[in-house]
């Protein structure tokens, strides 16, 4: 009899585990697909039908936001750039027409939205509505940097991302708040210690690795899958903004500190000058953007900035760096266009360019035009009386955005080192005379301009 | 499965009955031995497989969720650093389910202890007489409320009635008396106290001093009374010891319905006491107002900065005001308190608004206006878009047609450079010297008190040249300094669509307010059309003033201005009067007929290039400065200016002419 039993019972159990096996290849296999996102199988989202996991979670979610007015737009970059492949053709087709589901139901572990905070009318109660739609729901805070620059302000925090998780898929809500030079900011993605840390794989996440600044995009409606949903006007233009949409804050504290130090200068020389710069640099900001030339705030600009977060009152000049694959031969004529006439011309596009215009009031614009090589990148110099040419060394470095003077401008991502090359390590300590042939650590001389080339090399105005 | 692992080295099995078709099956595979052992293992090996498949699939699912966390614990640390900044919650040991309080009572002292915490300590002279209460909350032990009755004087005694009333059954009020409490301690207010169970307060005397720790509507936990052996003496220092039982947090609630609101509002009453009807159990005053929208609202999207200090019942009152105004948006209202006082933001939190806390900077007059500019400046970046901000303090009340009024107005503040502000105060709009609430006047003069500032001003001009925190100015009147105003004007209605009800304050006291807030007008009807908006503009308003002198009949100016006669007992007719003005800044007469007309008489206020503008008996009542103003011309050759003479010289009134 007992043999029998577990002959049996060994059969049985064969059958189970076999019927096991087959549930976890299954499983496994939907799991690997998963995990390395849609890059695997972009023609495989046509397969899936509108059943998929990915597709209700966004349907909800999209109907949540629909009924509580939430004003929300997809940034998703994986999503919008098919979507802006098929941009035509979606315009094209007549609502509910679809009969694949051709964005949505792409495999991937999120899709991110963006907020748009200020437009959001009834902020509470929202939460609970979408946990009684079955999603499960983490709201990351934090306080509003738009105070930090005001002395000893300390305000409820702001909520900066939500990610709402509807079973294996996730709706990650970028809360973009509106900030002083008409722009919009998102927050740092940061954890606090009660959180759970394995709600969601967080490291996927498109957004929130670093705060970033976007244009305010125009916004469209399309319909996508069947669901209703708002996208950038130029999503490319927005998918470019992304990987260089990193945002660095300005350093408040420490800039507080320096003033509890020095002191500032409110002495009416001192206002009426920083009032000009921040005129001239709003002048040239605007100017630059129309021709869709990069430009960071350099030198003593730069160093006004992180040092202080306002503008030098003895710097009497406003510096922009430039790299020279951006510049544009209508840049000159732009300016002079804009009020600004040149004022002088050292080097030429191939080596050591810089221009300087002549503001309102006295004050300077100066444009440097910086080199890349593989190890470092530079500026050059001219000192016009005897041909003699300058070249500043600097660490290379990419571009971040900040917010200066109501401005959103950028600044290199590696500040420090920046400053550090070009004032020394006692940046800290302000110093009123400079000689920008002697002074900075990362000055070389360069050689001397041929004489032949001077009616080039050295034009003044 | 291990115990599985074993089965096939067991022995073969013996042939068996044929019961059914599959033991015959299994009859006939336990005669071929090769094939049994084969399937055996073959099982064997299959388990076998599906242990190690999961184990493997268990192993990958862990990899991939620590790799997900791996690039997040960097940033874990500070945030935990900041966590354990937050004090422990409650000392070691479990709860405590009693609390010992220490109450005394003397002639130049009084404390509260509660289970060692001081929690009132007042041994400053001449000050804090009458009965301290205090409210603890009878779940937690915290204090909810803390006032001082001057009971030595008038009317205190009203209040304290008023207040203890309010306070919900079952909290525990704990009373003292420092120096004198009896004198102005009336019969009701004694009956009260006899309610509470207290055998001493009812007879309370002279220089008595005492203690007293009760549950209201419940048991009396502890009394102490000294009586004064006589009238140039005091009752001995008491000092009550007693242990107070705590209840539960239940009972201590409410049972309201649960929503977002009535959330708001438990957290609300379960921390402060003193704010009547809207903690009651039963029927709790509403905190959300819905006010009816505005149609066409220009104003939907102004940012509104509410400057508060700490007078948490004020701040109620002015935001219930603002909050039931028509076309208010409640998420662009921002509450800026000056220091870091927990109860004002209670109050905002509990009409779910957004409040930001500011370290005081500076003393005085200099810390408010260092928070004046904070809180302008952390405005207009909260709202980058704004192109203007309205400001308003925390003892105004809100007209119900504000925010029309400024929706109807707000345009000329964006095509008329000559304009400062527009402000929904008059300073002149008394009962008595204000009509029409569709009529608007442009005034040299910035009232304040609830106003709207565009954005380039404070941007361009004011900012960058705020006054630094070492100067001890007042704000406004720096901003009506003529370096700031540089000739601008102000737009304001006739009837006020604000209400300075705040009698405590920095340059405020009960005299100045009964004589010159209390009689101001302020309008209560709902969606009043504004007459005729577009003519307060720079040159449209001189063709106006113009067309008014020019209709006015001129008054006998043989009579008195200060007798009532002088305005003939008309209703609708414009008149207008001349009065002598020397120069620009020559005010003598008008001081002196503000002062017997009883309005704003402290500095001079509501001009316009030497023209007042108000109503007396239903009249539209002109003021003309001759020669002074440019509407002199209007005189007709016969009249003479009246003067009056200012009195003999005996105070320095303009040193209190400061309103905040």
């Amino acid at each position: 009899m007992n043999r029998i039993n577990k002959n049996v019972i060994l059969a049985l159990l064969t059958l189970t585990s076999s019927a096991f096996l087959l549930f976890q290849l299954y499983y496994y296999k939907h799991y690997l697909s998963a995990k390395n996102g849609a890059g695997l199988s972009k023609s495989k989202g046509s397969r899936i039908g509108f059943d998929s996991i990915q597709w209700r979670a966004v349907k909800k979610f999209i109907m949540l936001t629909s009924s509580q007015n939430v004003p929300v737009f997809l940034i998703d970059p994986l999503i919008l750039e098919l979507i802006n492949k098929n941009l035509e053709q979606l315009k094209n087709t007549s609502h509910g027409s679809t009969s694949e589901c051709n964005f949505f139901c792409v495999p991937r572990d999120f899709t991110a939205f963006a907020l748009q905070y200020h437009l959001w009318k009834n902020e509470e109660g929202w939460f609970r509505i979408a946990e009684n739609m079955g999603f499960q729901c983490l709201k990351i805070e934090s306080k509003d940097p738009r105070l930090d620059g005001i002395d000893s302000l300390s305000g409820t925090e702001i909520p900066l991302h939500y990610i709402c998780k509807l079973a294996t898929h996730a709706i990650h809500v970028v809360v973009f708040h509106e900030r002083s030079g008409n722009y919009l900011w998102h927050g740092h993605l940061r954890l606090k210690g009660h959180m759970d840390r394995k709600f969601v794989p967080f490291r996927k996440l498109q957004f929130g690795r670093y705060p970033g600044a976007f244009d305010r995009p125009e916004l469209q409606q399309v319909t996508v899958d069947g669901l209703e949903v708002l996208i950038p006007k130029d999503p490319m233009h927005f998918l470019e903004e992304i990987p260089h949409s990193r945002f660095i804050e300005c350093r408040y504290k420490e800039a507080r500190a320096f003033f509890q130090q020095y002191l500032d200068d409110s002495t009416v020389e001192a206002v009426t000058f920083r009032k000009s710069a921040k005129e001239l640099l709003q002048l040239a900001a605007k100017t630059l953007k129309q021709l869709g030339v990069r430009f960071w705030l350099s030198s003593g600009t730069c160093l006004g900035w992180y040092r202080q977060c306002s503008i030098i009152p003895y710097s009497k000049d406003v510096d922009l760096g430039i790299f020279i694959q951006d510049y544009r031969s209508n840049i000159i004529s732009a300016f002079q266009d804009a009020g600004l006439p040149l004022k002088h011309k050292f080097g030429k596009v191939e080596d050591s360019l810089e221009l300087s215009f002549q503001g309102k009031d006295d004050v300077k614009l100066d444009i440097f035009f910086f080199y890349e090589e593989t190890d470092h990148m530079w500026n050059g110099g001219t000192q016009a009386k005897t041909g003699k040419k300058f070249k500043y060394l600097f660490p290379r470095f990419t571009l971040c955005w900040t917010e200066f003077v109501d401005m959103k401008v950028h600044v290199p991502c590696e500040t420090i080192e920046y400053i550090e090359a070009n004032y020394g390590k006692t940046w800290q300590i302000p110093v009123k005379t400079w000689d920008w042939k002697r002074s900075p650590p990362n000055v070389q001389p360069n050689g001397v301009w041929p004489v032949s080339e001077w009616d080039e090399v050295i034009q003044l105005y | 499965m291990d115990d599985w692992k074993a089965s096939p080295l067991a022995k073969p099995f013996g042939a068996r009955k044929k019961r059914s078709w599959y033991l015959t099956w299994k009859y006939k595979l336990t005669n071929q031995r090769a094939l049994r052992r084969f399937c055996q293992t073959g099982a064997v090996l299959f388990l076998l497989v599906t242990v190690i498949v999961n184990i493997k699939l268990i192993l990958d699912t862990r990899r991939a969720i620590s790799e997900a966390n791996e690039d997040l614990e960097p940033e874990q640390d500070y945030d935990e650093a900041l966590g354990r900044l937050e004090p422990p919650r409650r000392r070691g040991g479990g709860p405590r389910r009693v609390l010992d309080v220490e109450v005394y009572s003397s002639r130049s002292k009084v404390y509260v202890a509660v289970d060692g915490t001081t929690v009132l300590e007042d041994e400053a002279r001449e000050q804090g007489r009458g009965i301290h209460v205090i409210v603890l909350n009878q779940a937690t032990g915290h204090v909810m409320a803390k006032r001082v009755f001057d009971t030595y004087s008038p009317h205190e005694d009203e209040a304290m009635v008023l207040f203890l009333n309010m306070v919900a059954p079952g909290r525990v009020l704990i009373c003292t008396v420092k120096d004198e409490g009896s004198f102005h301690l009336k019969d009701t207010a004694k009956a009260l106290l006899r309610s509470l169970g207290s055998q001493a307060g009812p007879a309370l005397g002279w220089r008595d001093t005492w203690a007293f720790v009760g549950r209201k509507g419940g048991p009396v936990l502890g009394e102490k009374h000294s009586k004064s052996p006589a009238l140039s003496s005091w009752g001995d220092p008491v000092l009550l010891k007693t242990d107070v039982p705590l209840s539960s947090a239940e009972e201590a609630e409410c049972h309201w319905a649960d929503t977002e609101l009535n959330r708001r509002r438990r957290r609300f009453c379960s921390k402060v006491e003193g704010y009547g009807s809207v903690c009651s159990c039963k029927d709790p005053t509403p905190i959300e107002f819905s006010p009816d929208p505005l149609p066409d609202n220009k104003v939907l999207n102004v940012p509104v900065a509410v400057i508060a200090g700490n007078r948490p019942n004020y701040l109620y009152r002015m935001l219930r005001s603002l909050l039931s105004a028509q076309g208010v948006s409640p998420q662009m209202i921002t509450v800026f308190i000056d220091g870091y006082y927990e109860e004002p933001m209670d109050v905002v939190a509990l009409f779910g608004l957004r409040g930001i806390q500011h370290t005081p900077i500076s003393i005085k007059n200099a810390r408010v206006s260092q928070h004046y500019k904070a809180s302008l400046t952390a405005t207009f970046n909260l709202f980058p878009e704004a192109k203007f901000a309205v400001v308003l303090e925390e003892d105004l009340d809100i007209a119900v047609d504000f925010f029309s009024f400024l929706s109807q107005s707000i345009h000329l503040l964006e095509e008329d450079d000559s304009l400062y502000c527009i402000s929904a105060w008059n300073d002149q709009g008394y009962e008595h010297t204000a009509e029409d609430p569709a009529l608007l006047y442009r005034v040299e003069t910035m009232p304040g008190l609830g106003w709207v500032l565009r954005r380039s001003l404070y941007k361009e001009e004011l900012e960058p040249k705020w006054p630094t925190p070492e100067k001890l100015w007042d704000w406004d009147m720096w901003m009506r300094m003529p370096e700031q105003r540089r000739g601008r004007e102000c737009i304001i209605p006739d009837v006020s669509r604000s209400y300075h009800f705040g009698i405590v304050g920095l340059n405020m006291n009960g005299y100045f307010h009964e004589a010159y807030f209390k009689k101001h007008k302020f309008n209560t009807v709902p969606g009043v059309q504004l007459r005729n908006v577009d003519s307060l503009k720079k040159d449209a308003y001189e063709v106006e003033v113009h067309r008014l002198l020019s209709e006015a009949e001129v008054l006998d100016h043989s009579k008195n201005p200060c007798e009532d006669s002088f305005l003939p007992d008309t209703e609708g007719h414009t008149y207008v009067a001349f009065i002598r003005m020397e120069k620009d800044d020559d005010f003598t007469t008008w001081t002196q007929l503000a002062k017997c007309l009883r309005i704003w008489d402290l500095d001079v206020r509501g001009n316009h290039r030497g023209l007042w503008r108000l109503f007396r008996k239903k009249n539209h009542f002109l003021v003309v400065g001759v020669p002074a103003s440019p509407y002199s011309v209007k005189k007709p050759p016969s009249i003479t200016p009246i003067f009056l003479e200012p009195p003999p010289k005996e105070e320095g009134a303009p040193g209190a002419a400061e309103q905040t």
